[in-house]
């Protein structure tokens, strides 16, 4: 469904993410849990691109969504210049070494010291346009396949919840005003919210509006979707009925995402758990496995706080 | 002389006059001083606009770099000197380099509108900037363009914070137009300083044009209010 290739994240000097990948299967409920400024949220905000990574590569599905990245591709790093001039170099000062053998070093070299900075070259370019030619999506066609669910809920202030819920499918996927209406009263009877229809935002409870943006998001028909923190900034009393919601979405087969706090839930519904550390996945198990006996000092240190 | 001459005075120098009477005069400034607010706020809106939009939408290529230059330059100079210089500046320098010939009303029109719009781009963006970028994210999110999301989300949040804004900038520039007389168009200031000159006697005539300044801008103040208030009552709670 995704796949997250090796990505990093700087914002200035601060390095959120330092080399994360993560492949996502159909069907896989995958939590990500870690403590706060792990680079969590970021990981997940690069899934759809809300946040572009400064390195790697994000495919959604055969689509690459960001720009290619050359360190990725060995046979991008093979026709530039740089490859090119190492080579020679290196057959001389080590004829008896096999090819592959330097082959694989100057590789390694040429990512360890970034050295694709400069400009590569006709054979460079070329093999860099052919696979954007050749993968590259608008983000923009990708986003409608991922759904996101924000900590603040983000429903649009403006609209009413029907407008906020029939917006992005009559404009994007060019259903009739009642299509789309039908569509939305069906979601909305799904979560018991249809006599809101009329209402706006600021007139829903925090539960209220973060089961609307479930469906919201849902009213693309995405196949994926991503939770960042869905309950963070929920009463207590509201967590409940976002969660179940999100659980009958999990039993109905969504491949989902999650960024959260809530333990309970993740053990409960989560097939693969993220364990996230300064930047990295530092642990990855079945969410069963990682509550009973987490392997690194870190997630033991990490659980012994939040539970 | 004491005051009941002085309106006296003031009264007569109201009827009097060959081409023009004056009570005649003063509506004639009254009227100056309303159309240079007026359609300089009407430039200043769409200069503003413009001028917000280049600054708000995220710099990548070079083009939008550059127009991000130009307009900072523009707003630095139109919000770092009077207007005063830059009417001056226009009516003896610069339109006559260019060889355009423009009546000082005309002038001052134009100098308001360019002035103008380096507040109002000041005011949209900030306006814009006040909407929560969540709102921005939730809709891309969707798969929204930059542009429709803007259009359909943010723009319209943003309305309610720039228009009892804009209504201050109005008053603002009604207050300003007393400047224009420096290039000899008539407005409200320059038909009062008239009369009182011409009888040697200021006290009534700048009274009345201060009246009249207050009110108008009481006017506008109450309508902004109202505005403010209905745009209030929208988002309901």
């Amino acid at each position: 469904m995704i796949s997250v290739k090796n990505i990093y994240k700087n914002f200035g000097d601060l390095r959120v993410l330092k080399g994360v990948s993560c492949e996502i299967e159909k069907g896989e409920k995958i939590v990500i849990i870690g403590p706060s400024g792990s680079g969590k949220s970021t990981f997940l905000r690069c899934m759809n691109l809300l946040e572009e990574p400064t390195y790697g590569e994000v495919w959604v599905d055969d689509d690459l969504v960001t720009p290619v990245d050359p360190y990725l591709h060995f046979d991008v790093i093979r026709a530039s210049r740089t490859y090119a001039e190492k080579m020679l170099a290196a057959r001389q000062a080590n004829p008896e070494k096999s090819e592959e053998a330097l082959d694989s070093e100057i590789i390694w070299e040429i990512k360890e010291k970034d050295l694709l900075k400069k400009h590569e070259g006709g054979a460079y370019n070329a093999l860099i346009k052919q696979i954007e030619r050749e993968n590259s999506l608008n983000i923009n066609l990708a986003r409608q396949r991922i759904g996101m669910v924000f900590q603040q809920f983000n429903l649009f202030n403006n609209l009413t919840i029907l407008d906020n819920i029939t917006l992005a499918p009559m404009k994007l996927k060019g259903l009739s005003k009642a299509q789309a209406a039908d569509k939305a009263y069906a979601l909305l009877e799904r979560i018991g919210l249809k006599d809101k229809a009329a209402a706006f935002p600021q007139q829903l409870s925090g539960g209220q509006k973060q089961r609307v943006a479930i469906i919201r998001a849902l009213a693309m028909d995405p196949e994926i979707m991503l939770f960042d923190e869905p309950t963070s900034a929920l009463d207590p009393e509201m967590v409940g009925e976002v969660l179940d919601v999100m659980k009958e979405l999990a039993d109905s087969g969504m491949t989902m995402v999650l960024v959260t706090h809530e333990m309970g839930f993740a053990r409960e519904v989560g097939t693969r758990l993220l364990f996230m550390d300064d930047g990295q996945i530092v642990e990855e198990q079945p969410p069963k496995e990682f509550f009973a006996n987490p392997k690194t000092a870190r997630a033991q240190d990490f659980l012994s706080k939040v539970l | 002389m004491n005051l009941d001459k002085k309106i006296e005075v003031f009264k007569k120098s109201l009827m009097k006059g060959t081409k023009q009477k004056g009570y005649q005069r003063v509506l004639q400034g009254l009227k100056n001083t309303a159309t240079i607010a007026v359609l300089g706020l009407l430039i200043g809106i769409v200069i503003g606009t413009l001028i917000a939009i280049v600054k708000v939408i995220p710099k990548r290529g070079w083009i939008s770099k550059t127009l991000d230059k130009i307009v900072t330059v523009y707003v630095a100079f139109f919000r770092g000197t009077p207007m005063v210089v830059q009417l001056l500046l226009s009516y003896y320098v610069l339109f006559p380099l260019l060889g355009i010939k423009m009546s000082s009303l005309a002038v001052s029109i134009v100098v308001f509108g360019l002035n103008s719009g380096a507040y109002v781009s000041e005011i949209m963006r900030s306006g814009l900037l006040s909407v929560d970028p969540g709102q921005m994210e939730a809709g891309r999110a969707l798969g929204l363009g930059y542009g429709m999301t803007m259009w359909k989300i943010i723009v319209p949040q943003a309305v309610k914070n720039i228009l009892p804004t804009l209504g201050n900038e109005f008053i603002t520039l009604i207050k300003e137009t007393s400047v224009v007389s420096f290039v000899g168009a008539v407005d409200l200031y320059s038909v009062f300083n008239y009369i009182g000159s011409s009888n040697y006697e200021f006290m009534v005539p700048y009274l009345c044009m201060a009246i009249i300044y207050i009110v108008l801008v009481l006017i506008i103040s109450g309508l902004v209010k109202l505005m403010e208030r209905s745009l209030r009552a929208s988002d309901k709670r």
